[in-house]
């Protein structure tokens, strides 16, 4: 036989002020968790989503990313070889040749720092091999004119990269381009950069190289024969899936989460015990309540399960709170410098089902612990002592 | 002495709450101080970066166009005495990994002839310093590198850059720099570099950035402004900045570390003084009659107010001694001590940042006794005796 829960409920107003306070501390480390957990969320988010399974990156052995590559003339006249690429509708191989720079723009908003923002010269065949790309606002670059097109998450994010916005670029700064297009990448690493004609950024940047080669499959399950052949002596260059590169830029995600886990751990054991302290006392204050409990027949296991159900329901009501508090910081961007790049990547924080689950892991660990010991006190109430006391 | 003895009553009467009060004290006291020792590492290296009286001039399109090797040349004819400017060092950047080890490098090549004089802060000795100019393999790595990685002097290591030749770098350790602030970065010969690039076919000399060590504040504030004008309208102009700014721009792009956990130390402390709160209020209720008894025995207000401060005094101070004490102890005597943490690598838990703690732990306590024993020294005998069950 259980209690029913109108008596938990009740109960957690007779003591207002403890119940508040209780209240209090669990919501703010399951806020602490689910905003350090959507720093995480929102990278794996954008990075998970960049890249396709059907492309190859190809850069120079040796070099940790495409800003630190250089692959010339013709160790590039190499690529088109590889077995396994697909081709275009003029029987041209999809392959697309790279240039990755960086220039310098500050954030939107007032004193904004500057942040390294990545610029990338693409050919015609990038909107091919990158399919997920695609314009939302505005119109593509014209090869020859001073245009580029710009990612949706680095116009929120840098200033004047608005369409009409004008930009400087090149190895002097000297190329004013003009913003004429936004593009979207289904929320992938591209959105957070500007992409210009590889033209004119061999022209700006008095460059005759690439930085980088992106190969379009026929088949994806062809990618490994086709990753052999051009870390092989054949091109001796280093190929990897292109979901794989980003994969590697996501470590960074995995410390957040780590740091996390350590410190809301620590938060938690901290909560666990207020939350006991508060649970202690309100069997302390009970004792004859349960003791009378007992009398008319309640086992001891609905004691003890009247006191756990109460301080779940403390924590499981702060755990809504702190998740619907850190709603507030959901869709807020932010970037990061990606070590391996030296670039930013702008990506938006996210509460996702997986914030979810795991604020309720923490606030019901919380709640179970905290409750267990006060239970167990409750259960072992001796009847004839409480009663004889009052 | 009586009063004393009353509070030792008080607060072993209901020994598992103390502990659980002092407990949910002690947590957040060890984030702060974890917390807040990452954020005085981040600015005791800044400071350091501010006392060596150093520029960085870079590229002003970006920090990875590279500029002409003559530049040095000519910043040092800006003062050709060499009292004022005092080194002129060209730093170059290949980054770097170790073979079938996937942990990134820093490693930097610097003039070999003004390095000495451009990072005094390296303290070298003179037999190092012998090595370093008499050997142009010769790396100077991190403590916090060296350690990682397992080197120690005289070791010879091979280094894959990450930027041209792209062909594997032979060095020989010839200080592993114990008394450097920066325990991370590897610096080796750039000239060595040179060679290596052109041997692979690289032809241009250019070096990614100048350091400027200047003799006083002054002459920084000067020659900030005057490199940059030597450089106007020329193809590459050039952005000189403190060596602090040009560190703290890396640092505020890395999830602005500094300023979010200082953010975070400040929550946790909120989430003590809600716990402690939570105690003296518990206790306060329990206690009401006996108050009230006190109070009708002719003891003051004031008194009554002063033993619950005594009491969460007592319990928040031994819970961040508690706090404080953890990772201070853990972070300087015991295997921790080589754990890394992003920007400064090796976390310093320092005493200071533990007495630091101890004070706001002392705060917390008299914000968690603040509402009972403002309600004690207000409250009306009758009505709380009358009260009683």
């Amino acid at each position: 036989m259980a209690l029913p829960i109108s008596y938990n409920w009740r109960n957690l107003f007779v003591r207002k002020l403890s119940t508040a306070l209780t209240f209090t501390v669990v919501t703010v480390v399951v806020f602490v968790l689910a905003v350090l957990l959507s720093f995480a969320e929102g990278i794996r988010a954008s990075l998970s989503s960049s890249g396709s399974r059907a492309n190859i990156l190809v850069l120079k052995p040796g070099s940790t990313a495409e800003g630190t590559s250089i692959i010339l003339p013709e160790e590039y006249a190499r690529l088109p070889q590889t077995p396994g690429v697909a081709r275009g509708p003029d029987g041209r191989p999809l392959i697309s040749r790279e240039l990755y720079v960086q220039t310098s723009i500050p954030r939107r908003g007032p004193g904004g720092a500057p942040a390294n923002v990545a610029v990338r010269g693409v050919e015609d065949t990038a909107f091919a091999v990158h399919d997920e790309v695609r314009l939302v606002e505005g119109r593509m670059f014209e090869p020859g004119a001073l245009e580029v097109i710009v990612g949706r998450a680095a116009r929120d994010r840098y200033r004047n990269l608005e369409l009409g916005g004008e930009i400087p670029l090149g190895r002097l700064g000297h190329r004013t381009c003009r913003v004429v297009g936004v593009f979207e990448a289904r929320g992938g690493a591209f959105e957070s950069e500007i992409w210009a004609p590889l033209t004119l950024l061999f022209d700006a940047y008095a460059r005759r190289f690439v930085s980088s080669a992106a190969l379009r499959l026929e088949d994806p399950a062809a990618a490994q024969a086709a990753v052999a052949y051009v870390n092989g002596p054949a091109v001796n260059l280093e190929a990897r899936l292109e979901t794989d590169y980003y994969r590697e830029l996501s470590a960074k995600t995995r410390e957040i989460v780590v740091l996390t886990t350590i410190l809301v751990g620590i938060m938690g054991v901290g909560a666990a015990f207020a939350v006991a302290n508060t649970m202690y006392a309100a069997v302390d204050g009970r004792r004859r309540e349960i003791a009378m409990l007992r009398t008319i027949g309640f086992p001891r296991g609905s004691i003890m399960a009247a006191f756990v159900v109460e301080s779940l329901l403390i924590c499981m009501a702060a755990c809504a709170a702190g998740l619907g508090l850190s709603l507030l910081v959901n869709g807020v961007r932010q970037d990061f410098l990606s070590e391996a790049t030296w670039t930013v990547l702008a990506y938006e924080l996210r509460v996702t089902p997986r914030t979810l689950v795991a604020a309720l892991a923490t606030a019901g660990c919380v709640g179970l612990l905290g409750a267990m010991a006060p239970a167990l006190r409750a259960a072992r109430t001796g009847v004839i002592e409480a009663l004889r006391k009052a | 002495m009586l009063r004393l003895a009353y509070l030792y009553r008080n607060l072993t009467r209901n020994p598992m709450r103390a502990l659980l009060t002092c407990a949910a004290v002690a947590l957040p006291i060890t984030i702060y101080v974890l917390s807040m020792s990452v954020v005085d590492g981040v600015n005791r290296f800044l400071d350091n970066s501010a006392r060596q009286l150093r520029l960085a001039v870079t590229h002003r399109a970006s920090i990875i166009n590279p500029l002409p090797a003559g530049y040095r040349a000519k910043i040092e004819s800006l003062d050709p005495t060499r009292t004022r400017l005092l080194s002129v060092c060209g730093i170059d950047w290949i980054g770097g990994k170790i073979e079938g080890d996937p942990r990134p490098l820093s490693a930097l090549g610097a003039d070999h002839d003004t390095f000495i004089q451009t990072f005094p802060e390296y303290r070298l000795t003179p037999g190092e310093i012998a090595e370093w100019n008499r050997d142009r393999r010769a790396i100077i790595v991190g403590a916090a590198a060296a350690r990682q990685f397992g080197w120690s002097v005289g070791d010879r290591i091979t280094i894959n850059p990450s930027l041209p030749p792209y062909q594997p770098m032979e060095f020989r350790v010839i200080s592993t720099a114990p008394r450097a602030e920066d325990p991370l970065t590897l610096w080796f010969h750039r000239q060595y570099l040179v060679e290596a690039r052109r041997q692979a076919g690289w032809e241009e000399e250019r070096v990614g950035f100048y350091f400027i060590k200047c003799a006083s504040q002054a002459d920084l504030e000067h020659f900030r402004a005057a490199i940059d004008a030597l450089f106007a309208n020329t193809p590459d102009e050039t952005r000189t900045q403190d060596e602090k700014a040009f560190m703290n721009e890396f640092i505020t792009q890395q999830f602005n570390l500094p300023r979010n956990l200082t953010i975070l130390a400040a929550v946790t402390v909120f989430v003590a003084v809600m716990a402690a709160a939570n105690t003296m209020s518990m206790n306060f209720r329990d206690r009401l009659n006996e108050l009230a008894t006190l109070k009708a025995m002719g003891f003051r207000g004031t008194l009554v107010s002063a033993i619950i401060q005594a009491e969460s005094l007592f319990l928040c101070t031994v819970g961040g001694l508690l706090g404080a004490l953890g990772p201070y102890l853990a972070f300087n005597h015991t295997p921790l001590r080589d754990f890394t943490v992003p920007l400064i690598q090796q976390l310093d838990v320092r005493a200071a940042t533990c007495g630091k703690a101890m004070l706001i732990a002392a705060g917390i306590s008299v914000l968690a006794a603040l509402w009972p024993a403002w309600l004690a020294a207000r409250m009306n005998v009758v009505t709380a005796l009358r009260n009683l069950e």
